[in-house]
């Protein structure tokens, strides 16, 4: 081993100047570091010559907005001389008016508080919590903060019980309607009509959503046919005056439809009014029957006038009462008005108020009758008839029972009626309020993957629809696929 | 982690934890969930941008040795510690979103920026240390070409030596001289020149001291297994030392190699021998230090420009974010 190597030897093969040859490594480096950043700034250049500001996208379009995703002037409309060119409220409020949720609200936050755009295809609408919380956490609206729960954090924290369900003054809320179902009775087997066989009802036969065609299992096709004088929207509550609509019905699916006579009571519940006729009085205003009433006796005395000879019923005997002669002959008139009177007697007293509620009397003399046109000539002709009649107290049915919250039976089909309304079996008395609870929902709207949304969007609305105004609007179609204005 | 580090650990821990709870705390507040354009957001993103510009000053300051702001040592610290710290607050920015395009590419850029220096750090501190054991005679990696090439001319001295003229050997005396003179100079001065061996180096010997016996010529029987040896395997390994399947690449092969030989020569040739298996472990060893040089900077052909663009792109987005 006799290879030497001194530190001086080893300094004599080193070129003291290498450092200032250039390495391939160090070349590269170079090289690199110039090449990357000119890149960088060709592809900036590029985007700026082509006018292609999507570069500076903080993130991709909503989906209702991915139509503009090349028109970033559209909302970030630029002041003239100025550099900024960020997006404000008038973008917003040049396509979509936003109304305010109350007049009194404190403050009222600009459309980006609760609507983030540039956060990837997602619903825009869907807004957090906290953008409602801000305010309904603590709520201090004036006078609202009477009416309204003042410390709502959530769903699940604070959230009050649905409305329409809740005590007032310790008595539990009631139905309004002034139609008599027993729900309890109607959900077993029932016998249809006087002489029917046994059926059973199912909750569709009566309920379905506005959009659906009406089960016509138990509907009539005369009454389906027939003209009424009432107007059905005389029969709703009118709606909550602070009631915040949805834009619009999306499916039809979301409300029930209210019930009608023709189509699910008619077949079962007969408005027969006298053994000698096959057919019922008219589901109408008692004007209209007494009407109606008066006209079938005359028709039907001119046809057969020997009726006029009226024997005695064998089984008036039994009231204690002087008995009337056996035969007795009466002019038409009074054939009529007698035949009249039983009739009315028993609708008044059994077949409408069964289920209308019939709160007192007033002769039609006394009150304009409101007929239609066609019975125009009868009322005159008939004007000498006098009777009682009831007045029938307007069926007052709830149409939205959470003004302040939007439901969507459409979403949910895919459950039994009972699962929710569980109430509805075992209801008797019609000022049930056939509700569900809040915890009902809450077992399935809760926070997490494996429930459904519970966030305040998802039954709330912010924006007070009912003030809504039209826009004008701005765009025509190849501009915005061109991306000119 | 030494004491320097362990001060801007502690720091870098003291910026982190408060930046990620007031993080948190934005996070159940923000009504829309964490944006870069909110107060805090830009907050994040300018500390977080100031945190990179500072790294990357780095570089300007290694090119101006002589500036007088800080230690370099220190710089290296704020460079490997803030510029860590950058990617939290970034995140933090931007609320763990990617965003747009510009954005995207912006935290890639990023994120590969500040994972090829944590990689680079590490290689930093695991590399010397396998320098110092692996390659003993390790030389200046640009010079290393260089070096080989006098390895060359070395061993062709060395076997002319003792073989006589093979027409190997082109090298003038200076040059025999900068290479370190071995054969040459034992010629002419053996006895009085001390040695310092490679194997002496390796075991940590200041100056290894042996006499140089006198160089005798073989006859060509002799030398014929040499010369076979020296042409077919070590002048390839010398010309080529990163070839694969070459027996002297491996140092166990090479020993055994070389200790074949010993027995086929006569025990004149045996210094000459050692000198050649020399030299062929310094090549070894200029190839092993070569493949852990490029592991010790070959991240920073990613780290540098990567590092660059992100700047100018950062600059970019944070002029236009205030546009839109």
């Amino acid at each position: 081993m006799t290879r030497t190597r001194t530190t001086k030897k080893l300094a004599q093969r080193i070129d003291l100047n290498y450092f200032k040859r250039p390495t391939p490594q160090k070349r590269a480096k170079l090289w690199l570091s110039l090449l990357l950043p000119l890149l960088a700034l060709v592809w900036i250049a590029e985007r700026a010559i082509f006018k292609d500001s999507r570069v500076y996208s903080s993130g991709r379009l909503s989906e209702p907005h991915a139509v503009l995703e090349k028109e970033c002037a559209a909302c970030h409309a630029q002041k003239a001389g100025a550099f900024s060119a960020k997006a404000a409220d008038n973008a917003c409020l040049a396509c979509h008016d936003g109304p305010i949720h109350h007049a009194a609200q404190t403050p009222t936050p600009g459309c980006a508080t609760c609507h983030t755009e540039h956060r990837g295809r997602k619903n825009i609408s869907a807004a957090n919590n906290q953008a409602c919380t801000e305010c309904h956490a603590d709520l201090k609206a004036g006078d609202s903060s009477a009416r309204f729960a003042s410390h709502v954090r959530s769903f699940e924290d604070g959230h009050p019980e649905i409305g329409a369900l809740r005590l007032v003054a310790g008595i539990p809320a009631s139905d309004p309607g002034t139609i008599k179902l027993n729900h309890t009775i109607h959900m077993k087997p029932v016998r249809r009509g006087p002489n029917g066989p046994n059926v059973q009802l199912e909750c569709g036969n009566c309920h379905r959503v506005t959009a659906a065609d009406a089960d016509l299992t138990y509907a009539d096709p005369k009454y389906r046919a027939a003209t009424v004088s009432y107007r059905d929207a005389d029969e709703f509550l009118p709606l909550h005056s602070e009631t915040l609509k949805a834009p619009r019905s999306i499916t039809g699916r979301e409300l029930m439809a209210p019930v009608k006579f023709a189509n699910a009571c008619a077949a079962c519940h007969l408005l027969t009014f006298d053994k000698r006729f096959d057919f019922g009085v008219p589901h109408d205003k008692p004007e209209v029957i007494h009407t109606f009433l008066v006209r079938t006796y005359r028709e039907y005395i001119a046809v057969l006038p020997a009726e006029v000879r009226v024997l005695r019923d064998p089984s008036r005997d039994l009231t204690g009462k002087p008995l009337p002669p056996e035969v007795r002959f009466l002019t038409h008139a009074q054939w009529v008005t007698e035949r009249t009177a039983e009739a009315e007697n028993l609708l008044w007293r059994k077949t409408c108020n069964q289920c209308h509620t019939l709160t007192s009397f007033a002769k039609t003399s006394g009150r304009k009758i409101g007929l239609s046109v066609s019975q125009e000539s009868d009322v005159n002709r008939l004007s000498s008839v006098s009777a009682e009649l009831p007045y029938v107290a307007p069926a007052s049915i709830t149409l939205r029972w959470m003004p302040h919250a939007k439901f969507d039976h459409g979403s949910h089909d895919g459950f039994t009626c009972i699962s929710c309304h569980a109430r509805a079996m075992t209801s008797a008395e019609s000022s049930d309020v056939l509700l569900p609870s809040i915890a009902t929902c809450k077992t399935c709207h809760a926070p997490g993957p494996e429930h459904a949304e519970s966030r305040c969007f998802e039954c709330h609305t912010y924006h007070d629809w009912s003030k809504r105004k039209e826009v004008t609007p701005k765009f025509t179609l190849p501009a915005l696929r061109t991306g000119g204005n | 982690m030494d004491k320097t580090q362990r001060g801007w650990a502690l720091a870098s821990l003291a910026i982190l934890a408060p930046s990620a709870f007031v993080y948190v705390l934005y996070v159940f507040e923000a009504p829309q969930g964490p944006r870069g354009g909110s107060v805090i957001g830009l907050t994040f993103g300018v500390i977080g941008f100031a945190f990179m510009i500072f790294a990357a000053l780095l570089g300007a300051r290694k090119r101006v040795p002589t500036w007088r702001v800080g230690r370099a040592q220190a710089w290296m610290c704020g460079h490997l510690w803030l510029g860590f710290l950058a990617l939290p607050m970034i995140l933090f920015h931007g609320g763990f979103h990617f965003g747009g395009t510009l954005t995207r590419v912006l935290m890639w850029l990023l994120i590969i920026t500040v994972f090829s220096g944590v990689f680079g750090t590490a290689l930093q501190h695991y590399i010397p240390r396998v320098m110092t054991s692996d390659v003993p005679l390790e030389t200046i990696y640009d010079e290393i070409g260089r070096v080989r090439t006098l390895l060359r001319e070395e061993g062709d001295r060395a076997i002319e030596s003792i073989c006589g003229n093979l027409g190997l050997s082109k090298t003038s005396s200076e040059e025999a001289q900068r290479a370190g003179g071995f054969t040459a100079l034992r010629t002419m001065s053996a006895a009085a020149v001390p040695l310092r061996t490679s194997a002496a180096v390796s075991a940590g010997a200041s100056a290894a001291v042996a006499a140089a016996p006198e160089i005798i010529l073989l006859s060509e029987e002799e030398s014929a297994p040499l010369c076979r040896f020296y042409l077919n395997e070590m002048c390839p390994f010398l010309e080529r030392p990163k070839q694969r399947g070459q027996r002297l690449g491996d140092a166990a092969k090479a020993s055994s190699a070389f200790a074949g030989l010993r027995t086929l020569l006569p025990a004149t040739a045996h210094v000459a021998l050692a000198d050649l298996e020399d030299i062929c472990d310094e090549a070894r060893q200029l190839t092993r230090q070569e493949r852990l040089h490029h592991w010790l900077h070959g991240w920073l052909l990613l780290h540098i420009p990567l590092s660059l663009a992100l700047i100018l792109l950062g600059a970019i987005h944070a002029v236009m974010a205030l546009r839109y």
